[in-house]
């Protein structure tokens, strides 16, 4: 399965040249110029204002991106991820403010960043705790106790137990200087928006490589036919809970890197409603596809950006339009979602591999 | 008298789960917009209540809103998706709920609103040895009413017989002249109608805010206790998840203290997958590759 169009007279030989990562330089010269825009060009332009919509781009990203794995390639539909992200920030925040960390890995500034990966790693255990049922049942009986995961997790475990440790009430605040990589403080939005970007090049090109690989493999087929992919041999049951583990996981990286923009976090910063945003993110996006996540991310957060921009002007003679925004933007992103299952069930990812291969193609389409 | 009142409330649960499989029987729909569907017709007949009218007459007329709404949410966004994934769907309906949600908090604001003057006294009414609040018992009764009259409904009428057939089989009933978009529009306006009905009763007992909307949600819980396409199932399940709810209210509030209530049916649903991933009367699928 080759997606891009090769030069005239260069055939592919065998499957490793096909799932290569750089099949010609001229894409390999494509990421470079995209890697220099990201690091160089964007944060030497961009006020603060649009850094803090692109960490918003690459918050949702990250959380999106399990929910695509799960749904997208392994076919288990969740609409409980917001759950997951939740664990990951509290692991990561409860760590960072209750452990007592070694002075040496203090002065370093490890302790952020072990933190994100312990993080990670408990919040894929608590995601594989709710994918057990999917040994047993799909489909719509899945989507419920993924449900079920959502409400127990964040509306009882964490509002109800995790946040009266130490006795803080409702919300943890995190007092400026505490989260540190290295010998940077993350108090800004540029540091922020370099942190995001990493955190994000290395989980989309791990996903990336999990999917062409032999777990990946399996996912797809159990996505496609699971009875078939059990007769050929596959480890159905372990393959599910390996994609809940990874999707998990990400979701804790997410959860934790979010943390690093906020001043405390609270049980309401994750709620049902993320959890179908990002299932709506990977729905416009275009389900099956790493690139259709980030192009739904980047839709989503934009569009909801600039209708609030639209809406501002509008505020002096419909005051109430302003103040019940947060009603507008939930009901334009039901509308936006069915209209593109209706009108786009393919997703914007399709869109953009039409448009390449009208370009690729150009000015002959035969 | 834990039990009594979980009975009560069980039977509105119950009213807005038989909605909820109408819809799945009929057209395959899996609706997760059931919540918003209690919403809109709650604070519907809200406002004509509180305009003056009479308490039938306001549910009534929210009554005739809600099969308006239905036929026209079928018409608009359903129709189009015969065929289509399940994930298409699903993600359809989730999306409606948004924007109902979103519309009914933007033209009615999330405070919580009471029928005023209330509808039912607050005196108690006492049956043998238990006490029952008056609103949950005529709530009861109301909510009984209705569904003997949809069973009877389904049972006995041209109409509801046309539904039965298209839920068994649908090329059959098209071939014998019945219209399957005649009955997808039908099966979404009862099933709006007895929402609606449900969110009203609901909100009479606890005045009325956006957390209606959460509790009919609570029908997921009861309709998978009961099996996804049986119509008693969803009785019964409604029922069991009332009682459910209000014995964790009322025993285990003490020892995990912050919402157990609301979190029971869940966690119960969860473990009751494992057990039996069917329900108590849906039907088995025999998959072939």
């Amino acid at each position: 399965m080759s997606t891009t169009w090769l030069p005239c007279g260069v055939y592919h030989q065998n499957y490793v040249q096909d799932h290569a990562w750089w099949q010609t330089k001229f894409i390999k010269a494509k990421m470079i110029l995209l890697l220099i825009i990201l690091f160089v060009i964007i944060p030497l332009v961009a006020d603060s204002y649009v850094l803090s919509i692109l960490n918003l781009v690459g918050y949702t990203i990250l959380g999106a991106i399990g929910v695509q794995l799960l749904i997208g390639f392994c076919g288990q539909i969740t609409l409980g991820h917001a759950a997951f992200i939740a664990v990951g920030a509290y692991t990561s925040t409860l760590l960072i403010l209750e452990f007592p960390w070694p002075k040496i890995l203090m002065d370093w500034g490890l302790a952020y960043p072990i933190s994100i990966l312990i993080a990670a790693i408990v919040s894929g255990a608590w995601s594989v705790l709710f994918g057990l049922p999917c040994a047993r049942v799909k489909g719509f009986y899945l989507i419920l106790t993924t449900m079920a995961a959502q409400f127990i997790t964040v509306d009882f475990i964490i509002t109800g137990y995790v946040s009266q440790i130490g006795g803080r009430g409702q919300a943890f605040s995190l007092p400026p200087g505490t989260i540190k990589v290295g010998p940077w403080i993350i108090d800004s939005d540029l540091k922020v928006y370099f942190m995001m970007l990493v955190l994000v090049i290395v989980c989309v090109i791990g996903v990336l490589n999990l999917i062409r690989s032999r777990v990946g493999r399996a996912w797809i087929a159990i996505r496609d036919n699971d009875i078939s992919a059990e007769v050929m041999g596959i480890n159905v049951v372990k393959y599910k809970l390996l994609a809940f583990y990874v999707a998990g996981s990400i979701g804790g990286v997410a959860g934790a890197f979010w943390i690093s923009n906020l001043a405390a976090i609270s049980p309401e910063h994750f709620p049902w409603f993320w959890s179908l945003w990002l299932v709506g993110v990977i729905l416009i996006g275009g389900v099956g596809s790493i690139h259709g996540t980030i192009f739904g991310a980047v839709f989503m957060v934009v569009v909801m950006e600039m209708l609030q921009l639209a809406v501002i002007p509008l505020a002096d003679t419909y005051p109430k339009l302003l103040m019940d925004f947060l009603f507008i933007k939930e009901a334009a992103f039901g509308l936006a979602i069915c209209v593109f299952m209706i009108f786009e069930p393919n997703g914007l990812a399709y869109r953009w591999w039409q448009m390449k291969n009208y370009f690729n193609l150009w000015p002959f389409s035969y | 008298m834990t039990v009594t009142t979980g009975i009560m409330v069980g039977g509105i649960y119950a009213l807005v789960a038989l909605g909820w499989v109408l819809i799945y029987k009929c057209s395959g729909v899996l609706n997760l917009a059931m919540g918003e569907l209690t919403l809109i017709g709650a604070y519907v007949s809200l406002s004509f209540y509180s305009m003056g009218m009479p308490f039938l007459l306001a549910l009534l007329l929210s009554l005739i809103v809600g099969l308006v709404l239905g036929i026209l949410t079928e018409r608009i966004f359903l129709d189009k998706l015969i065929g289509q994934p399940v994930l298409t769907v699903i993600m359809v309906t989730v999306g409606l709920s948004f924007f109902f949600k979103g519309t009914v908090e933007f033209i009615w604001g999330t405070d919580t609103r009471v029928f005023t003057p209330p509808v039912f006294s607050i005196e108690p009414i006492h049956i043998g040895p238990v006490i029952v609040g008056q609103a949950y018992l005529w709530s009861f009764v109301a909510a009984i009413i209705l569904l003997i009259i949809f069973v009877c409904f389904f049972k006995y009428t041209r109409w509801g017989l046309a539904m039965q057939a298209t839920a068994d089989d649908e090329m059959a009933a098209l071939s014998l002249g019945v219209s399957a978009r005649f009955v997808y529009a039908a099966a979404w306006a009862i099933a709006f109608m007895a929402a609606g009905v449900g969110g009203t009763l609901l909100g009479n007992i606890n005045g009325l805010n956006i957390s209606v909307g959460y509790l009919g949600l609570l029908v997921l819980p009861a309709v998978v206790l009961g099996g996804l396409n049986s119509v008693p199932g969803a009785i019964v399940g409604g029922i069991t998840i009332g009682v459910l709810q209000n014995l964790c209210g009322a025993y285990l509030d003490r020892y995990f203290p912050g919402g157990v209530k609301e979190v029971a049916p869940f966690a119960f649903m969860a473990v009751f997958l494992l057990f039996k991933p069917h329900g108590l009367w849906g039907w088995e699928r025999i998959e072939r590759v």
